[in-house]
């Protein structure tokens, strides 16, 4: 049982403030995620709740208990760290055994549960290793094993997968989440990756320049971003991005960006004219050939993926505009070729010039 | 016309060899002189050409110098108010007691630096400006106080100026080897439940054990082979052997290099025996590469 609240926290480091007035609850058995840019805040955030680093101020809370002043080892919290962190002069079973240790759980009993834990994290045959003998991914799965045989509330990784190759990083990565779902425990984890997020995730949290952007579910945050800069973090291919301005005429609300003008739903009747910036996945764009689309723009680009084929559209931004359509039917489009593209008008987002998001009230 | 490369290699380690070899007997020669002179028959101390090897080696010298086993005239027993054998008891006594002394507290204090900053860096070049001082500017004060005190001439004050002297030495070379222990390691050994006392013994001390073995052997034979400070301090009543070896230049009878070599080998030989001992961590401490990350 852990349920965790931070309530106003803050640390400054001298004249760099690091994290500001953060308020927000893990509630018991969620799997967390922070998200955000180097140098975030997210490790300091972390190292707070883990207990190596004081607040400058606001409160901790654990079950209701305030643990500001608590050691890190009385918190009842497992931490993987970015680093890993092994013992390099220990092998990986007495690694492993360490937390046992310190807990005085008898021999024998240790011996069964470094077992279980190491065939759980599927590493039984690295039990004579040294640290050094074993690869990254091996090294990761014994610092997770050293962490879960203490059986911990809480769990704490930090850019845990960050120093691994792709394959094994999706392999961890479902490890991750499959030790989630059979331990139901609090899961913590920092990531940069926004693919890890949307994956991993019940709510994922956006950190940005140590303030808390957005808080909420993959689906959440993907559909709705509140600003362009959790527009742009989110999805891959990211969203298209527009600058151009919203213009109020007798034709309604339009949007005017230097290769397209088109009109926005009715629930944009309200908002302010003038420059603001247009957001639609590319999922959300349509590709009409033969039909009359809402803009027309000039194939740059055809990435033929399989599964899906990409189209890079010239859009006068400097990003290119992209749509993706699903099969290879649209393989044999030629560059340069002008193609009619909808708009899904319920998927369209606007952002004001500060990148917050145009609210519809919808 | 281009060499291959495998020739080319081979000729840089020919060049390579030849200049050590040449090194190691420019700097090997000194000491099997002594090591061969300490052998030697008095005439072939001093006999031009020189003799290369003892011939016939003796075991005279060694007996004389350690054992007293030859009488001596009265000058030369005069210039020495002790027997070499109870130097060497002083020597070890007081160069392992203040070695300890030094590398434990500068460790301690390295851990405080390295983990808390409990100096800053400014403090830390400081303390080793220390070092720069010439100990000849400290010996008059020094010897002035220790007479106030009474601790001239007595092992505890050596063993107090040779601990304080070297401290600087030992807290920076034991820092460098905790800065080699991450952060990380040991709070990852403290969230799992470990005090801040069971970290240091079973993750920080393990790591640098090796660099502290370094550090003390560094400081042994520094303290073991000081001079100046041990002149002036003790007179009399506890020379070390740097002292007892230098009584023998005095000698009026001229300069009796056999025995002098036979002393200087006696006093060598702990020292690579000691080094013997702890060869594997000499090696690791003094590369530096202890902890892999
Ligand atoms: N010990 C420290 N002393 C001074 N400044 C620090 C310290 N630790 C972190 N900072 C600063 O605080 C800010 C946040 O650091 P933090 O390590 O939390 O970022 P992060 O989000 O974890 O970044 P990354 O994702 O790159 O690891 C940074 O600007 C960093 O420079
Ligand atoms: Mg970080």
């Amino acid at each position: 049982m852990a349920r965790i609240e931070l309530v106003n926290l803050e640390k400054s480091f001298g004249a760099v403030k690091a994290v500001k007035d953060l308020t927000f609850t893990i509630e018991d058995g969620e799997f967390i995620v922070f998200v955000g840019p180097s140098g975030c805040g997210q490790t300091t955030t972390l190292r707070m709740i883990a207990g190596f680093e004081d607040p400058t101020s606001g409160e901790i809370r654990i079950n209701g208990k305030v643990v500001n002043d608590l050691e890190p080892r009385d918190r009842g919290l497992g931490m993987v760290f970015q680093s890993h962190a092994l013992f390099p002069h220990k092998n990986v079973a007495q690694n492993i055994e360490f937390g046992l240790r310190m807990k005085k759980v008898p021999a024998e009993e240790r011996v069964r549960r470094v077992r279980e834990v190491a065939d759980m994290v599927r590493i039984g045959h690295l039990l004579d290793k040294m640290p050094s003998q074993c690869s990254g991914g091996e090294s990761q799965r014994v610092a997770l094993a050293r962490t879960l045989v203490t059986n911990p509330s809480t769990f704490l990784l930090d850019e845990p997968l960050s120093s691994l190759d792709a394959k094994l990083r999706r392999e961890l990565r479902a490890e991750c989440d499959r030790l989630h779902q059979a331990l139901k425990r609090t899961f913590i984890f920092v990531t940069h990756d926004q693919e890890e997020a949307m994956t991993l995730a019940d709510r994922i949290v956006v950190m940005r320049n140590g303030e808390i952007v957005q808080v909420g579910s993959p689906m959440e945050i993907y559909s709705n971003p509140v600003n362009y800069f959790v527009a742009d973090f989110f999805g891959s291919p990211s969203m298209n991005l527009v600058a151009g301005e919203i213009v109020q005429g007798t034709a309604g609300t339009r949007f005017r960006a230097p290769h397209f003008d088109i009109a926005l739903p009715t629930r944009f009747g309200t908002a302010k004219p003038g420059a603001a910036t247009l957001g639609i996945r590319p999922e959300s764009v349509g590709v009409a050939i033969g039909a009359k689309g809402d803009i027309e723009l000039p194939v740059r680009l055809v990435e033929p993926l399989g599964k899906d084929t990409l189209l890079y559209f010239d859009a006068g931004t400097e990003r290119a505009f992209v749509a993706v359509t699903e099969g290879l039917s649209m393989a044999e489009i030629k560059v340069d070729e002008r193609i009619p593209l909808t708009l899904d008008p319920l998927r369209i987002h606007l952002f004001e010039s500060d990148g917050r998001r145009i609210d519809t009230g919808a | 016309m281009a060499m291959t490369k495998s020739r080319r290699r081979r000729i840089t380690m020919i060049i390579r060899y030849a200049v050590l070899s040449v090194w190691a007997l420019i700097a090997f020669f000194p000491i099997y002189w002594i090591v061969s002179t300490s052998f030697k028959i008095d005439t072939q101390w001093f006999a031009w050409p020189p003799f290369y090897f003892p011939n016939p080696p003796t075991f005279s010298n060694y007996m004389n110098v350690w054992f007293g086993a030859e009488e001596y005239t009265s000058t030369q027993y005069a210039i020495s108010s002790q027997k070499p054998l109870i130097s060497l008891w002083n020597s070890t006594v007081i160069a392992t007691c203040s070695t300890f002394l030094a590398v434990l507290f500068g460790s301690i204090i390295a851990y405080g630096v390295s983990r808390y900053r409990v100096l800053s860096d400014l403090r830390m070049f400081q303390l080793l400006m220390l070092r720069m001082i010439p100990p000849i500017v400290i010996v008059a004060p020094l010897s002035l106080y220790y007479t106030a005190v009474g601790l001239i001439d007595t092992r505890t004050g050596l063993i107090l100026v040779y601990f304080l002297t070297t401290l600087p030495y030992a807290v920076w070379m034991t820092k460098s080897f905790i800065d080699e222990v991450p952060r990380e390691v040991e709070q990852a050994a403290e969230i799992l439940g470990a005090s801040r006392w069971r970290t240091v013994f079973e993750i920080v001390l393990p790591l640098i054990r090796s660099g502290l073995v370094a550090t003390f052997l560094f400081i042994l034979i520094l303290t073991w082979s000081e001079y100046l400070l041990a002149l002036i301090i003790t007179k009399t009543n506890v020379a070390t052997l740097p002292i007892e070896l230098s009584k023998y230049q005095g000698s009026t009878e001229g300069r009796v290099y056999g025995r002098q070599a036979a002393l200087a080998v006696g006093i060598t030989i702990p020292l690579m025996i000691v080094g013997v001992i702890i060869r594997k961590h000499l090696a690791r401490g003094f590369s530096f590469g202890m902890v892999r990350r």
